[in-house]
């Protein structure tokens, strides 16, 4: 008997191998194609992302977006699961029904616009210029013959691609995150960064003294929630929340307690 | 020190995390790629020929792409079309990438033994599965050691790439807090928590070498 034990092992492997894959068709088998009511949704959010969305010392995610996904969830009368997603792989992440919503400062873009359905702006975000203090470069002019620092996937690429002034740049840098964007701005690698103006005042506001915001910036822009394009029902009802907590001020108070004042739109 | 101390928690979650996924590839990974060696240089040509095929596609693309495959691909192959979430996911695109590495290392094991000794077994009429078991096997466990503990104090870093699933591995935590606070002290932090796990895995292989050193020849 003791012979067969390679064989038997091989055996055992290839069973094990073919359980596995048999266990995990399971759960697609399961979840039916078209839910007859939305009980649940799936939030996708760059967790990473301060003050939009990110965790707190106890690891837990907090948020502006958060907050508002929150709220926006009990008024649909719907359970809320946050999922954090890498953000360059966030239209993958909402086309592979991985998640229902991606909420996480997602700016409008016309590209964007061709594979997700957005509500209408609830937040207008400008794409500010950070520099050090020291920086001789005061307004958007100054910026040609100089490297240009981006977040990787997000909005400040277009935006700087279709602005002259971006097309004057001597290289444009694109980053994993905007931290590591501003570490390479004090160590003189990176002349200056574009970024949108509620993540570039939290980060200016940690370092007081050692970054400036120039008064030019790179337009104005507007960020929605995402959901699929056939998920009308689900955007029409989002839609309706949102308009709601504008108007009875909830929207106001969530915005005042994370940016000291109400900028919703 | 008090900073360290608040960051502590989400680094000892995002380790936990980096631990899950090094254990449980490990533990199927290493079994997987005993058995893959033993095809591998089995008389089954046919065999022996898919497993080189399989360990050169494992080997010869980036484990990152891999994993990114099997999480956003796989789901919209046709027929197969499975939807894994993101931990399965991890663990499957680690288990198969690191078996095929495990593989090539027993391999190299088996092969060192001697075929002297093939043929003092069969003198001494053992069969092919008793020589293994009870004259090779036991070398080899001791030969490939070092390349082992090598092969697995790469594997407790490269879980730091299941970040592009988005899963809050150590690295990742660590970078989610640099993000946070603005300060670099986390990584700090984490080298030294990835520098701690590499010693106690160090200082493992180092006993079993010892006690393996009873098979010297």
């Amino acid at each position: 008997m003791k012979k067969y034990v390679s064989h038997l092992l091989v055996a055992l492997l290839a069973g094990a191998l073919l359980t596995a894959c048999g266990k995990q068709e399971a759960p697609v088998a399961a979840t039916p194609a078209k839910p007859a009511e939305i009980s649940k949704i799936v939030v996708g959010l760059d967790d990473n992302f301060p003050p939009m969305g990110f965790r707190d010392a106890k690891n837990e995610l907090v948020g502006f977006d958060i907050d508002l996904a929150r709220e926006a969830a009990k008024r649909l009368g719907v359970t809320v699961e946050f999922k954090p997603i890498d953000w360059n792989a966030k239209e993958a992440e909402l086309g592979g029904k991985r998640v229902d919503v991606l909420w996480s400062g997602l700016t409008i873009t016309e590209k964007r616009k061709a594979q997700i359905a957005f509500t209408t702006p609830y937040l207008e975000n400008r794409q500010i210029v950070v520099v050090t203090a020291a920086s001789p470069i005061k307004t958007k002019a100054d910026l040609a013959d100089k490297v240009l620092g981006v977040q990787e996937g997000s909005s400040a690429v277009e935006a700087v691609e279709k602005d002259q002034a971006g097309k004057t740049v001597k290289s444009l840098k694109k980053f994993g995150d905007n931290v590591t964007a501003l570490m390479d701005l004090s160590t003189g690698r990176l002349d200056a960064l574009v970024v949108d103006e509620v993540v570039g005042r939290y980060y200016t506001a940690k370092k007081p003294g050692e970054y400036v915001v120039l008064d030019e910036h790179f337009g104005t822009e507007e960020y929605g929630v995402g959901v699929r394009k056939e998920d009308v029902e689900l955007l029409g009802k989002l839609q309706q929340a949102m308009d709601d907590m504008k108007k009875d001020g909830v929207a106001t108070r969530i915005s005042t307690e994370w940016f000291g004042k109400d900028i919703v739109k | 020190m008090d900073y360290v101390i608040d960051i502590l928690g989400p680094l000892l979650e995002g380790t936990a995390v980096t631990l899950q996924v090094f254990l449980i590839t490990l533990l199927l990974a290493v079994p997987l790629g005993l058995g893959l060696a033993l095809v591998r240089v089995s008389r089954f040509r046919v065999a022996s020929g898919l497993v080189s095929g399989y360990i050169w596609l494992m080997r010869g693309t980036p484990l990152m792409l891999q994993m990114l495959f099997i999480y956003f691909a796989l789901p919209f192959v046709p027929v197969v079309g499975i939807r894994l979430p993101d931990f399965p996911a991890a663990i499957v695109a680690f288990v198969l990438n690191y078996a095929a590495y495990f593989a090539e290392i027993f391999r190299s094991g088996i092969q060192s033994v001697g075929k002297g000794q093939y043929e003092a077994a069969q003198v001494l009429g053992m069969s092919y599965g008793q020589t293994m078991r009870r004259i090779v096997l036991p070398q080899v466990f001791k030969r490939i050691l070092p390349p082992m503990s090598n092969e697995t104090i790469t594997l407790i870093k490269d879980t730091s790439l299941i970040y592009v699933l988005a899963m809050n591995d150590l690295l990742r935590a660590a970078r989610g807090i640099v993000q946070r606070d603005f300060t670099t002290m986390p990584f700090v932090v984490a080298g030294a928590f990835y520098l701690i796990m590499t010693l106690v895995l160090t200082w493992g292989f180092l006993y079993l070498e010892r006690r393996y050193a009873v098979y010297e020849d």
